[in-house]
Formats: C-alpha cells, structure tokens, sequence
C-alpha cells in the first residue's frame, strides 16, 4: 500500500475536520492509519486523525494555579472549558513561542476533550501499514515512526501523551 | 458543576431509553414487593391488588425487554409473569419460594440492566438466569394452596358460573377469612350508569373488597341496566344497606362467620381501579419521561442566555453613561429589564423541572436497610423523613454513595447488637433516621443513630499513633470528632463487608466538598450520632463573586460567601505566625488568595478587601486584591488530563473575559485550617 499524495496544505483543515467528523472512512485499519502531522521544535510530529475533533486557532488560556508546567491552563470552546497542553513541554522539549501558525489540537481523551499546542499542522495523510516502523528502545511517547519519503514523522501515543497520573 | 454523564451508560439512544424505562419498572417492582412482604411479616392481609400490581410490573417489562429484543430479561419477565399469576389466581401459595425467587428475580434484573449495550457480559449472567429459571419452575411445580371451594348457597349459581378464575380465587380467599359475602344488585340509567356505577363501587370497596361486578339478566328494560355486584367485607346486611342507600339493594349470600377476623388484620382495600384485561391504552400520568442529558443542555443554554444577559447589561451602563447615547440607553434599559425579568423565569422554570423529591434514594436506602439487618443480625428501624424534600437530580445522584455509606456506618458500626442494647437498658430495636430538609439555598440530609456512639477514646488513640495530636495535647471535643473526617483513621481494625474497605467518611467529605457542600458529626457516647450533610439545592447557575488576584480573576459562588469587607493590613494580627482577625470579637483565620493558590507575589494594595467564606461551621477569611461584582456563572467541569484540580471546582465563562476559575471553597478551607478546623 502507497501513501496518496499529500494533501495541500490550504486543504488540511477541511480534511481534517472532515475525517474527524466521518471517522469510519479513514479509521485505522490493517492497512494503515489516517494521521495528522504536525511540528513541534522543527520535527515532524502526527497523530491518528480519529481522535482529532478540531483544529483552533490560539486563544486566550487562563492559567490555572498548582498544577505541572506543561498545563497552560484551561480554554473556553464553544461553552466546554478544556485544558491546554503545551505539547512541546510534555515531549520534555523547550517551551513553545508562539508564532502566526501555532494552532491548538484538540483531542478527545479519557477525560473529555484535551487541546495540544502545536507549532503548525502541517497535513493529512494515510499511513500504509509497511511504512509504519517500530520506535527506538528510548522512546517514551511516540507509538511509531512513519516513513515519509526521507523523513520521519513520530505517531504519538495519545493516551499515554494524557496519562499524567502514570508520569508522577 | 453540571458534569456529563460518560461511560457506563454510553449506549445508544434507544438503550438508554431502555434502561431508563426498565429501571422505572423494576423500582415499582421493588417497592411493590417490599410493601408485600412488610404486610406479610407484620401478619396482615395481603392487599390483593399489590399482587396484580406486580403482576402487571413483570407483563410491562417482559413486553419492553421484547420489543428491545433483549431474551433474558424477556424470558425471565415471562417466567414470573407466570408465577404471580399463579399467585393471584391462588394456584400458587403466598410464600416464602415463590417470594424468594421473585426477589432473586428483581435482583438479576438490576444486574442484566446494568450490562445491557456488553454483549460479553450479558452473557455472563446465562448460568444466573438458568438456575433461576429453574428455580421458579420448582415453585410452579409445587402444590399451591387452594382452599376448597366453600360452599356459598346464597349465590345465585349462574352467577358464580360468570367468575373468572382470578374473582373465584379471591372469592375463596375472603371466604376462608370469615367474612361475609353480599349481592348487591343496583339499577342504573343507561346514559350515565359508569358515573352511578363508579360511585357504588367506591363506596363498597371503602368497607369491603369488590370481587366481581356483572350486569345482571332480566330485567334490563331499554333505557335501564341491572348490576350484581359480589362484596365480601365484615359488615352486616344492615350496615351495608346503611352505606349504599337507595342505590341498591343488599342480599346477603353467607355471613360473617362468627369472632373476629385475625389478629388485628385491617380491611386491606383494593387500590387500584381497573383489572389489566380492561387497562385502558391511554396513559395515566401527564409526565414526560426526560433524559437528564437534554436538562443539562437545557441549562446550559439557559446559562449561556444569562451571561449573554450580563453583557447586555454592561452596554446599557456604558450607553447610560454618556449624555450623548443616554436616551438610547434609557430605552435599551427597559428592554433589558423585561428580558431580565423573563430570563430569570426562565431560569427558574428550567431548574425547576431538574428538581426531584428525595424519595427514590430514601426508597433504595431503606432496601439496603432491610437487606443488610438480617446479614448483621440486628434490629433496626428506619425512620425516614422530609422525603418530599426536592434537590436537583444530579446532586440526588452524585449523594447516593456517600449517604449509603454513612447509612451503612450506622448500621454496621454504630449500633449494638440487640443483646448489647439490652444489656444497657436501651429498647432492643435500634433506630436509624434519615431527615431531610430545606435550609436557605441548601438542602440538609441527616443521618442519626441511637447506637453507642464514637468512641472519642480511641480516635485519641489512632490520632496520636498517626502523629496527628501530641500525647496529652488537649483538644476540644468536637475537634476531636472532627477526626473521623482524616484519611486513615478508621478507629475499626478489621475490614467489614458492609462497610467496604479503603472507603472512609474523609471520602464522603471529600465529595461533599467537590460538590460545594460539607459534612459533620456530633456524637454522644452511648446516646448515638447524628451526621448532617449540607448540600446546595442545585449547582447548574450560581451566583458568584468575582474576585481579582493580580492579573487574574476567580469566582467564588455565593452560596459560601458569608460577607465581604475592606480592611486596612494593619487590622490583621497574627498568632504562632497566622494571620487572624478580630471579626466582631470573634476569631477568623485569614489567608492570603494569592498564596493559597501558589500565585506571584505581587504589590500589596493599600487596602485589602477580605471574603469571608464558609462552608457547614467553618469560616475563612479569604483577602484578595480587587472585589468585581456579582454574576450568575454556569460552573462547568474541567475537561482534560489532570483529573483533579486542588482548589478549583470547575470554570465558568464571563463575557470578554474567557474562562474564569471557580474556586473550591470547601477544598481551600481544608487546605487552608487543616484537619483540625477544617469542614
């Protein structure tokens, strides 16, 4: 199986959503998985677009008191108050800046709904199967390393990216 | 902190109905048959008509479980649709098989509804649902209890050929009971006989029960009806007459027979009106089954609505303000009242639907009463009031595991045996009361006891091994008490089955407080104990005060607000190094917001405004930079990775402003006083 080409870059979010919204279409099946790619720290980062419910753009977070550095605080979306996650720090990367592209992922966890900052999304794209490889023996969050062309493109495991009773 | 529903129920729509539907059912089911065998051990006569109220409980949840297609419900509802018409046809006998395996049944049923939308653990419960079958087979199988048929000369025999099964049934029962049976033949206007009819039947079934009522042959002419009406009562052909008047006339077919009916048993009178083969298809209630989701929503909106409200409210100030938009302003601001006015309606209105009475969770208490008196050995009554008390259905839900525990607490650690009662010359019977009641916006539940009582002693005793208190250190009673409320303590070495393990009352008070409330307990030793639990009425629109902290603002809601001041620093004194405050000559503890939230420092105000927040007994001085008015706030949970946010008990959103905290008052003071003051 063959990566299709990828999708244009003014065309992601509306594959995006529309992947997000359908879900069976692009659901992760034997043949692969639906991804979205994003950057963090100048690499490439995805995540299965199945648990994607939208991509925002940044908005004001209010900070909330006591808790790890990585929560940025809380957010309003459309009523629903959600916490921000500051992606880069939860990979144990520098702090995000925020720039004209930074965009909030917003996931859908356990706990209900959970925003990712993220540096730019960048596309969609379908993973084949045999493109997918196996992470380094260090790697802590990221579930596989997909091979696009000449690069790669760390999955994450978003479940375990959320698990922050497990991480203390 | 109208918090959504998740997983467990995550089924589809039509389940969820099901379930919802199901679960109806089987509550009346339970009540029914708790009301049956309350008659029985107390030795009165069985209301015959609980039996067909069962009757007709199981026929609608087999008919439901069908049309949902789930088989063991359905061939379970079927099986003892056939066992209780066994029992009101008299072919099965009243007791303690049949009535076991209907209560085993009512428990599968709870169990296969909490599974419906698992196939896997559907399932799992076939061997359950076999033996049971099995079991009720064996009670169908056994000889039922048929008196003979008496011999009843003074019946018409055309008459008695016209009884269905169930009316010779009942028949025979009153019979062998010794009470008098009577024709009582009436004619009516055919135009308005069911009126007339009606009326009589009332009338007789006020002293009697009504067996069968059938149009008699004869002399029917055309524009009149004949009826025979079979009454069974303890009265005599002349009190009878007395009572139906000019109506009727009364035969007497047999009479009472002769002393009294049994021990002090009351007329047990047929409530219901009509028999299931004449059940009319029309529904009785006028109610609306609702999905507690779509009330959520509804509320939501409402709030939303309210703080749309809010900034409306803002512009009129702004257009007021300025004498060039101020006639603009003045028209705007009427507009404003009258939409303010009806939103509150509305809000009212909208609340008011999501409030239930305190009834169903009193009913499921006393069933787990009942159930566990007979597993502990002891003799308890329960005694329940202000069950009418309404609170919103969420906050019902979200009570029931903490009050069933300090419930079962009662029950299992607080009373005595009935040997150990005696032996202190207290009544063997113990009593648990449950009271409920309204106090301002709050609902208070309590739970007392007249069992022996904490033992203050020993709760010393852990405190001090945990390091809690210094060996001799003296402290208050009710501090002491206060105790029970720390994780750890539980002054019982051993883990009972009732009371569950690793669940204690720091569990209960630490839910109490997620959900704005609080719990105490006072305790006499020997006397008993009483627990209250404060809850607020509801938690879908509070009234807050928003308060400034540096950049950032919170919201506190009012309902834990006691008053607000402006104080100079120089009013603050200290004390061990803790700030407290002479309020009015008495003492308040005092911490600084910024602090307890771990903020900044930032530049101390000249003046400090001081929030006084209080939750059940306890009160805390709260000081904060700036005071920023009242607002109706819709508090809703947090939803992301961190599960629990110390301090904070949801957000709410404030026009131009985004997201804003609410703070959790009850969680601060804990933090803030420690286990000593803390509430």
């Amino acid at each position: 199986v063959s990566a299709p080409e990828p999708a244009a870059p003014s065309r992601w979010e509306a594959l995006a959503r529309e992947a997000a919204g359908r879900g069976a279409g692009l659901a992760p099946t034997d043949a692969g998985v639906a991804l979205l790619v994003f950057e963090l720290a100048g690499a490439l980062h995805a995540l299965p677009v199945e648990r994607v419910r939208e991509i925002v753009r940044v908005r004001p977070v209010t900070p909330v008191p006591r808790v790890p550095a990585e929560v940025l605080g809380v957010t309003s979306l459309r009523g629903e108050i959600v916490q921000v996650i500051d992606l880069r720090r939860r990979l144990g990367l520098a702090a995000a800046s925020l720039g004209r592209d930074s965009r909030v992922v917003v996931v859908g966890g356990e706990r209900g709904a959970a925003g990712l900052l993220v540096d730019g999304v960048r596309e969609v794209l379908f993973a084949g199967g045999a493109d997918l490889l196996a992470p380094t023996a260090e790697a802590r969050a990221v579930e596989a390393l997909y091979r696009r062309g000449d690069r790669f493109v760390s999955v994450l495991d978003l479940d375990r990216l959320l698990d922050f009773d497990a991480a203390r | 902190m109208a918090k959504r529903r998740t997983g467990k129920r995550a089924g589809g729509r039509a389940e969820r109905e099901f379930v919802s539907e199901a679960e109806d059912i089987l509550e009346r089911m339970r009540r029914e048959l708790a009301d049956l065998s309350d008659a029985r051990s107390a030795g009165r006569a069985v209301d015959p008509e609980l039996v067909n109220c069962l009757f007709r409980s199981a026929h609608s949840l087999k008919g439901l479980a069908g049309m949902f297609g789930l088989d063991p419900v359905h061939d379970l509802a079927h099986r003892l649709e056939d066992v209780l018409d066994g029992l009101r046809l008299g072919r099965i006998a009243l007791e303690a098989p049949a009535l076991g395996a209907i209560e085993a049944a009512s428990a599968l049923f709870a169990e296969l509804l909490g599974d419906v939308g698992d196939p896997e653990a559907l399932r799992g419960h076939g061997a359950a649902v076999a033996t049971l079958l099995e079991r009720i087979a064996a009670v169908q199988a056994a000889p039922g209890a048929q008196a003979p048929a008496p011999a009843t000369p003074g019946v018409d025999p055309a008459l008695l050929r016209a009884l269905t099964e169930y009316e010779e049934h009942r028949l025979r029962e009153n019979l062998a009971r010794g009470r008098a049976l009577a024709v009582v033949e009436a004619g009516f206007e055919l135009a308005s006989f069911e009126e007339g009819l009606a009326e009589l039947s009332d009338a007789l079934r006020e002293v009697g029960e009504l067996i069968a009522t059938l149009p008699a042959p004869g002399e029917s002419s055309g524009t009149g009806i004949q009826f025979s009406l079979l009454v069974a009562s303890d009265c005599s052909a002349a009190e009878l007459a007395e009572l139906v008047g000019e109506r009727a006339e009364v035969r007497m077919a047999t009479p009472a027979a002769s002393g009294p009916t049994p021990a002090g048993a009351p007329v047990a009178p047929a409530a219901g009106r009509e028999t299931p083969e004449t059940e009319s298809l029309q529904s009785i209630s006028e109610s609306v089954r609702v999905d507690i989701r779509k009330l959520d929503e509804l509320m939501n909106l409402v709030g939303e609505l309210v703080v749309a409200r809010g900034a409306l409210g803002e512009l009129v100030g702004r257009l007021l303000s300025d004498p060039a938009t101020g006639r603009a302003g003045g028209d705007l601001a009427r507009i404003h009242r009258d939409i303010e006015r009806r939103l509150r309606e509305l809000q009212h209105a909208v609340l008011d639907v999501r409030m239930v009475p305190l009834r169903q969770l009193f009913e499921k208490v006393s069933r787990v009463v009942r159930k566990l008196r007979n597993e502990l050995g002891k003799d308890v009554r329960l005694d329940l009031r202000g069950a009418e008390t309404e609170l919103d259905k969420f906050l019902v839900e979200e009570i029931a595991d903490p009050l069933m525990h300090v419930v079962r607490n009662a029950l299992d650690h607080a009373l005595e045996s009935p040997e150990e009662r005696r032996a202190v010359g207290k009544e063997a019977q113990g009593t648990i009361r449950l009271a409920a009641f309204q106090r301002g916006n709050h609902v208070v539940i309590e739970v007392s006891d007249d069992g022996r009582g904490i033992d203050v002693r020993a709760l010393r005793e852990r405190a001090e091994a945990l390091g809690l208190l210094r060996p001799g250190e003296v402290v208050p009673d009710e501090d002491l008490l206060d105790l029970v409320f720390t994780p750890g303590i539980s002054t019982r070495a051993q883990v009972s089955e009732t009371s569950g393990r690793g669940v204690g009352m720091d569990v209960v008070r630490h839910n109490l407080g997620r959900l704005g409330g609080a719990v105490e307990v006072d305790s006499k030793p020997g006397v008993g104990t009483t627990v209250s639990m404060t809850l607020p009425i509801t938690l879908a629109i509070v009234q807050s005060l928003i308060v400034g902290v540096g950049e950032q603002r919170f919201a506190i809601p009012l309902t834990s607000v006691q008053e607000t001041l402006l104080l100079e620093e120089s009013a603050i004194q200290h004390s061990e190094g803790r700030a407290i405050l002479n309020l009015r000559g008495e003492v308040l503890p005092v911490r600084w917001l910024r602090r307890e939230l771990g903020l900044p420092e930032g530049a101390a105000p000249a003046r400090l405004h001081l929030v006084v927040a209080g939750v059940g007994e306890s009160r805390l001085g709260l000081l904060v930079d700036r005071l920023e008015g009242q607002r109706d706030t819709v508090v809703k949970p947090i939803q992301g990775p961190l599960a629990a946010l110390r301090g904070i008990a949801g957000a709410t959103e404030l026009p131009g402003q985004g997201a804003v905290l609410v703070l959790d008052v009850a969680a601060l003071l804990a933090d803030a006083l420690g286990w000593r003051e803390a509430a």
